[in-house]
């Protein structure tokens, strides 16, 4: 993206979101967040809020707890081995690791996608997309209609609406991850997690997840892991940089709207990193 | 400045041919291949028509001065970095061929001698009024065939839901109790059959519980039977990536559903291989239905109630008798027992191949 070109997105995001109104309700929330496995801790005290139907990137080098923060959001996390946790992460003001709390349903309204394109390989295009709903016990009549709706909005529908009866592992790596991008928007989730969704993909399928993610914010928040710092200007509102001194835990260093993060950084690092002097 | 393709400045392209340099070969590497093949094949044949030395212990140093050969040969093309080459491949390549002969002799032996007894009344009629004596026309194998399905079939039923449930809790629920379930499925692998069968005739039959019955043999088998199910079926949902059940998770679907819906359609083609290999651990096992299922010369088909033949057991009584009518019909109801199970993995493969839906 040239010069020109990022000043262009930033004064179109500015007259986007100008004022504190348009910011809305906060609907997901982490308070102090902090991270172990086993005996070492790889995330520390992080504060971050989630407005309702924004997109916020995570951005920051390898290593640095970014994916791993995000699991925590729809308890993903201590599914891993050793993983350990302190803190709040607040969904609608109450927080999910409540002793009420059920991880299924938490998971239901926070949907994810995965760096790694994951298609259920048992099952056809269709049955993929549908799968969410079959998986999680929900009751649906419309199903042609959700196909056809999830695999538009994912910008699929057109290279598969043929052959929704093929199987997932037919398609390349850039449809299998609309197609769960899709799958994961069937269950209507009211945030969508994505860790690093377009690491794999080439810049024709980039264009499309974006314009995708972008149409999605007018309903749903989006949280977006990505290593590609363009891509944070080109589709978050908000942006939050991670960051992790050798040895030692990782945390945020600077958040705020993805213009003021990119163009008027107040921390020197922030303004390294996204200048791609480190990382 | 940079250089665009134009095929115009290119006037050899159309000349092109498909080639596959890779393949070729200089005379000094063919003709020492040839040599190092010839030379060992001449020297052992000679051996063999003009010595006294016996024709297995031909057999056997054909491959050492096989060995030496290529590695000559091996030398003079390729220099010393050839010789483990060689060494490897004919290594590889006699042991290939070692255990090819070795499974063409067992079916050989197998055809040969069981289709001597096979005709419609052996598949078809069962050994009441038979004795050993009796000449090979008359009375048959169909009821030790039908004998050992249903053992097959019960022993199945039981181990299979079993086993799979243990994999199950092992690779999906992954309790606390993992470790001793490992340890005991590990340890009953090495229960050897006739133990299987001890344990079922001293605690069901002796007591009175059940009779010596298809049910009984089939209780028997289950125990030889669950632990290779169970650890088979481990290894292949242990192969299941964990991006799919995490994938499921985040859907909002419960553990159960993940492992029910993704899991194992996942595994599918490896957990009928699980149940195949469990179904040939038993299927040739004597010993434990010598104890629970006993021998009848008459069709049973009520599991519960009375002995019944099996194969393996109609070929221990027949293979022993001084009759060689006795004896052909041991290899007839071997080469059915082998058909058997033939029939068998196949259909479990064309059932297990992957479909998806």
């Amino acid at each position: 993206m040239s010069t020109a070109e990022f000043e262009q997105s930033v004064v179109v995001l500015e007259e986007e979101f100008s004022t504190p109104a348009q910011r809305g309700p906060v609907e997901l929330e982490a308070r102090d967040v902090s991270v172990w496995f086993n005996t070492r801790k790889v995330l520390e005290g992080v504060n971050l809020q989630f407005p309702k139907n924004t997109v916020t990137a995570l951005i920051g080098p390898s290593g640095c707890g970014k994916s791993t923060f995000i699991r925590t959001l729809n308890r993903l996390h201590e599914l891993l081995p050793g993983a350990a946790l302190a803190g709040e992460v607040l969904y609608e003001g109450e927080d999910i690791y409540g002793p009420t709390k059920d991880p299924v349903h938490i998971r239901l309204n926070i949907g994810m996608v995965f760096q790694k394109p994951n298609p259920f390989p048992s099952m056809t295009i269709r049955g993929n997309v549908l799968s969410g709903l079959k998986l999680s016990g929900m009751k649906r009549s419309n199903h042609d209609e959700i196909v056809e709706q999830t695999l538009t909005s994912a910008g699929l529908w057109n290279e598969v609406k043929d052959r929704l009866g093929h199987a997932a592992g037919e398609l390349s790596g850039g449809q299998q991850q609309r197609l769960v991008i899709a799958r994961a928007l069937a269950v209507q989730p009211h945030v969508l997690l994505m860790d690093e969704p377009c690491s794999a993909l080439d810049p024709a399928s980039t264009l499309k997840i974006e314009e995708t993610i972008r149409e999605l914010s007018k309903e749903i928040t989006i949280v977006i892991v990505t290593h590609n710092m363009q891509q944070a200007v080109r589709v978050a509102d908000y942006t939050a940089f991670f960051l992790a001194a050798e040895n030692e835990p990782g945390h945020v260093v600077e958040q705020g709207r993805t213009t003021e993060i990119f163009g008027n950084p107040q921390d020197q690092r922030t303004l390294d990193y996204v200048n791609g002097r480190f990382g | 400045m940079t250089t665009t393709f134009d095929p115009a400045t290119l006037p050899n392209l159309q000349q092109q041919k498909k080639m596959h340099p890779w393949r070729k070969r200089t005379t000094k590497f063919d003709v020492s291949v040839a040599i190092a093949v010839a030379v060992p094949m001449v020297f052992v044949i000679a051996l063999f028509l003009f010595s006294d030395m016996p024709g297995a212990l031909v057999f056997v140093i054909y491959l050492p001065i096989q060995m030496f050969a290529s590695g000559c040969a091996a030398v003079a093309t390729k220099g010393n970095r050839g010789i483990v080459d060689s060494v490897i491949i004919v290594n590889a390549v006699g042991a290939s061929i070692f255990t090819f002969v070795v499974i063409l002799s067992v079916l050989w032996s197998l055809v040969s001698n069981g289709l001597k007894a096979l005709s419609i009344p052996f598949l078809t009629q069962n050994s009441t009024y038979i004795s050993p004596s009796t000449p090979l026309e008359y009375g048959g194998m169909a009821h030790a065939a039908l004998g050992t399905l249903l053992i097959v079939t019960i022993s199945a039923l039981i181990a299979v839901p079993i086993g799979i449930a243990t994999a199950i809790y092992i690779t999906e629920v992954r309790g606390k109790a993992v470790p001793y379930v490992r340890f005991f499925v590990q340890s009953m692998s090495g229960v050897p059959s006739v133990v299987a069968g001890l344990f079922i005739l001293t605690t069901l039959i002796l007591t009175g519980a059940i009779n010596t019955s298809a049910f009984a043999g089939g209780l028997a088998y289950a125990v030889l039977m669950l632990p290779t199910v169970a650890r088979t079926a481990e290894e292949v949902l242990r192969l299941v990536p964990d991006d799919l059940r995490t994938g499921a998770l985040a859907l909002g679907s419960t553990r159960a559903r993940t492992v029910l819906q993704v899991v194992l359609p996942a595994a599918k083609t490896g957990i009928v291989t699980a149940i195949i290999l469990g179904i040939a651990r038993v299927i040739g096992e004597t010993a434990p239905l010598l104890m629970t299922s006993g021998k009848n010369d008459a069709t049973v088909t009520n599991p519960f109630s009375d002995p019944i033949s099996s194969l393996p057991i109609a070929i221990f009584e027949n293979v022993a008798q001084p009759y060689p009518d006795a004896v052909s019909r041991a290899w007839g109801a071997a080469l059915i027992l082998m058909v058997l199970v033939a029939i068998l993995f196949t259909v479990a493969r064309l059932l297990g191949r992957t479909k998806v839906k």
